[in-house]
């Protein structure tokens, strides 16, 4: 059975989908990363505030970036659960 | 009265050993710590704990060893039969408690590692444990040997655990922990033969346990860093 992710590791996942594309349509991360609408609206509303992506305006179209402080977020949590495979954690 | 079993020329070194495995243990604390804060693990928590716990130990024994070493020196210094006399005494009692509390921490240190990969069983399962580790340390303060054993026996516990996580992940990672802990083992069972040119072995053993424990750290750092790169 597939483990049920927690906030983090949600906020993690949608992270390296927009670290990976370099920027991001939000439909495209919600398809991406799994979640519904509402999920959406309010993760990308958590990680504005907390300045881990930036929304930006391109050409009329909603685009996402990741901020400095996404990217710090990324390599910790990266870390982090390496660290909790090697303990089985 | 020889309290240690340190040959002379070993005294310092081994403390050295000693401040060293406290920075690694202290390390894997942090890091437990930081995955907690960042992914409300509690596991991660308890982990952090334990290698405290451990960490502590080795606190009290490089204390109770830089007394332990520098005490003649004091000695000399005063010179009157009632006053050293006096000093000895309290030493004695310094390092009695200092050995036991070190030996009392490792075991509730190396029980708390031991029961995370656990799935949750009955309290009084917990309690039991709690139980026979802390009447282990307890009559270590008599028997040493019985000290050394119960590490052996929650050593021998904790690479089981280890090794079974290892059938699963097959993380190179958890391969080095298990190194690491065999290690650890081998220097408390060097230890149980009580010889003090073994000693020196076991010293060397628990040096290399926490030297791999350091680059086991380090290598996770790297590893999720050149992820990321790549």
């Amino acid at each position: 059975m597939i483990k049920k992710r927690n906030k983090t590791e949600i906020i993690f996942d949608m992270l390296k989908i927009i670290q990976e594309k370099g920027k991001i349509k939000p439909t495209h991360l919600m398809y991406k990363a799994n979640l519904s609408h509402v999920q959406m609206k309010v993760y990308l509303e958590e990680m504005i505030k907390n300045k881990l992506i930036e929304k930006r305006i391109d050409k009329g179209k909603s685009l996402i970036f990741i901020a400095k402080k996404g990217n710090e977020f990324c390599e910790k949590f990266a870390q982090v659960k390496e660290f909790e495979e090697t303990f089985g954690l | 009265m020889k309290i240690v079993l340190t040959p002379d020329w070993f005294l310092g070194p081994d403390v050295s050993i000693e401040i060293f495995s406290f920075l690694v243990l202290l390390a894997f604390f942090i890091y437990s710590i930081r995955s907690y804060k960042i992914n409300k693990n509690k596991n991660a928590l308890y982990l952090g704990i334990g290698f405290l716990i451990i960490a502590l130990a080795e606190i009290s024994t490089i204390l109770t060893k830089f007394v332990l070493y520098y005490d003649t020196t004091f000695v000399q210094v005063v010179g009157q039969m009632v006053v050293t006399n006096h000093v000895v005494r309290s030493v004695d009692i310094f390092y009695n408690i200092g050995f036991f509390m070190y030996k009392l921490l490792t075991l509730v240190g190396l029980y708390i590692i031991y029961r995370i990969p656990l799935k949750r069983s009955a309290k009084r399962d917990v309690i039991l444990g709690a139980c026979f580790v802390l009447l282990s340390g307890f009559s270590s303060y008599l028997i040493f040997q019985i000290f050394h054993l119960t590490s052996i026996v929650l050593l021998g516990l904790i690479i089981y655990n280890y090794s079974e996580i290892y059938k699963k992940n097959k993380s190179k990672n958890t391969c080095i922990l298990i190194t690491a802990f065999l290690i650890l083992l081998l220097s408390h069972s060097i230890m149980l033969l009580h010889s003090r040119f073994l000693y020196v072995f076991a010293q060397f053993s628990q040096l290399i346990s926490y030297l791999i424990l350091l680059v086991l750290i380090i290598k996770i750092t790297r590893t999720s860093n050149d992820k990321k790169k790549k």
